[in-house]
């Protein structure tokens, strides 16, 4: 029974012709596009989640503590909500940092008469707070500290970031919709023409008492062998593209995002794209009805 | 097997109601041979769609093979038309499939085995003398070897009941003769038969229960 409804959808596919064509480059078009931006996105989210632990909110501190007083202290701002962890940096600690990205320039440090540095803390912030309106609250409550002189970082950067991860994942999902309802009107349109064309085999099914199911089974396998293929052809066009432009990319993206290398699907996705696609195309075929009996 | 009880069928054409059937009444036993006979127009492709259940009565009740057929599902219509085989006036073969796929088809859709639709369909083809002609295209058959192919095609299940409207409608007489033969010798198997026909000679040469259809009205039932 099953190859008999396979060999039926396949016969089904040749006799679409041209249309079939026709929504499987859309399928194609529409998966690709989709695809597309979902890579750049996912890429862009990892920069964000990277980006988002190595945010730091720096305490400058009016005066350095005592030995005997740092411990207290950095166990009180650790105490203070939406603070993950707290690290105390002394002002020689500072300044020797500061040697270090001086580099060859860092003999000028020791024509300084005194320190000028202030000690601080390096306050990471709790995921909970690793949001604008979070960071904006905790720099609030630090600063709020009697020891603390000046408060500096935030998170907006990498919310713009993140606001444009979501804008191209807002657009991926807009274009894919669009091409992706045209290519289920196509596949539909396709499914139609099959409908006329195998109208006497469905008179005959249902003279002879075939289930609907069997009727319009062979219907939904053309369409979802449709969309399988286009989603296959995308999947193809993507791995083409992913494999010509990455290793372009790769280096802009180390030095702009931090990213050493972009990835390409799980995969999990590359089962998805594929799941779509044929969703797409049985969609299609199941919209296209047969006339009904009284 | 079919009890048909004050059945009335009208077709609506606008705002034209028009009749086709008109409080039918009949009983058919297992394993008749019956002929419904009219002049075109009479009523009896109406009678016979209302007996696979391809419409409904405007008034009236069915019964097939123990199917009460007017409070149907469609789950229920299919197991039907399992049990009926169904030959029409123009033979409805598919053109692209040779006659032995034509018939292979409905066992195909049914889910029969493969070895059995073989075995299946060459017994059907040898019934009506059309095993000779089994990889023939339908293009390529006489009007009446595409209708003994239909036959082939209604028998294969080995239905209980064939109900055949007009098969030899558009053959000349020796042709007809050739179907009324497949018909006489499927009848004498068991099955039921149900032959509408406007030939009413052909229809007196059977020699079988006719029961005559006029504008809608059963106006004899004899033999």
């Amino acid at each position: 029974m099953v190859g008999f409804l396979v060999g039926e959808a396949l016969r089904d596919l040749r006799r679409a012709g041209r249309v079939a064509v026709s929504a499987i480059v859309l399928i194609t078009l529409s998966l690709a596009a989709l695809g597309g931006f979902w890579l750049v996105s996912s890429n862009l989210d990892r920069a964000v989640a990277r980006w988002r632990d190595r945010v730091r909110i720096v305490v400058y501190l009016k005066r350095e503590p005592s030995s005997s007083d740092v411990a207290a202290l950095v166990e009180r701002v650790r105490a203070t909500p939406g603070v993950a962890a707290v690290t105390f940096v002394g002002k020689a600690e500072a300044l020797r940092g500061l040697k270090q990205v001086l580099g060859k320039d860092a003999g000028v440090v020791d024509q300084l008469p005194a320190n000028p540095l202030p000690a601080s803390l390096e306050v990471t912030p709790a995921a909970a707070a690793a949001t604008p309106e979070g960071a904006r609250e905790l720099v609030a409550r630090l600063a709020a500290l009697p020891e603390a002189d000046e408060v500096a970082g935030s998170v907006d950067w990498v919310e713009h970031l993140s606001h444009w991860q979501r804008l191209l994942t807002t657009i991926g999902l807009g274009v894919g919709a669009v091409l992706g309802f045209a290519a289920i009107l196509t596949v539909t349109t396709a499914t139609t023409l099959v409908l006329h064309a195998r109208r006497h085999e469905t008179e005959i099914m249902r003279l002879v008492g075939a289930s609907e199911v069997t009727i319009r089974l062979p219907l939904l396998l053309q369409g979802m062998m449709q969309g399988l293929v286009g989603a296959v052809l995308a999947l193809a066009t993507l791995v083409l593209t992913y494999s010509l432009v990455a290793p372009r990319l790769e280096p802009l993206v180390n030095l702009t995002l931090g990213l050493s290398q972009l990835v390409f699907f799980t995969p999990l996705g590359v089962i998805t794209l594929l799941g779509a696609g044929t969703l797409l195309g049985g969609l299609g075929g199941w919209l296209a009805r047969a006339g009904r009996e009284p | 097997m079919i009890e048909v009880h004050r059945v009335s069928k009208v077709y609506s054409v606008g705002p034209v109601k028009v009749p086709a059937l008109r409080e039918v009444s009949f009983r058919i036993a297992k394993g008749e041979f019956v002929v419904l006979t009219g002049a075109s127009g009479a009523g009896k492709t109406t009678l016979l769609r209302l007996l696979y259940r391809d419409d409904l009565p405007s008034e009236g009740d069915i019964e097939v093979l123990g199917y009460d057929l007017v409070p149907m599902r469609r789950s229920q219509v299919a197991a039907l038309r399992r049990s009926i085989g169904v030959v029409f006036q123009d033979a409805k073969l598919l053109p692209v499939r040779t006659v032995y796929e034509n018939v292979a088809f409905v066992l195909r859709v049914l889910g029969a085995p493969r070895r059995e639709i073989t075995e299946r369909v060459f017994d059907a083809l040898r019934i009506v003398g059309m095993s000779s002609r089994a990889q023939a295209y339908p293009a390529q058959l006489s009007q009446g070897e595409a209708q003994r192919a239909a036959l082939a095609r209604a028998i294969v299940r080995r239905p209980p009941l064939l109900l055949a409207d007009e098969p030899t409608g558009n053959l000349d007489e020796s042709m007809a003769a050739e179907i009324l033969e497949a018909l006489k010798d499927i009848g004498s198997g068991g099955t039921t038969i149900v032959l509408a026909t406007h030939q009413a000679r052909l229809a007196a040469a059977l020699k079988r229960r006719t029961v005559t259809l006029d504008a809608g009205h059963v106006v004899k039932d004899e033999g």
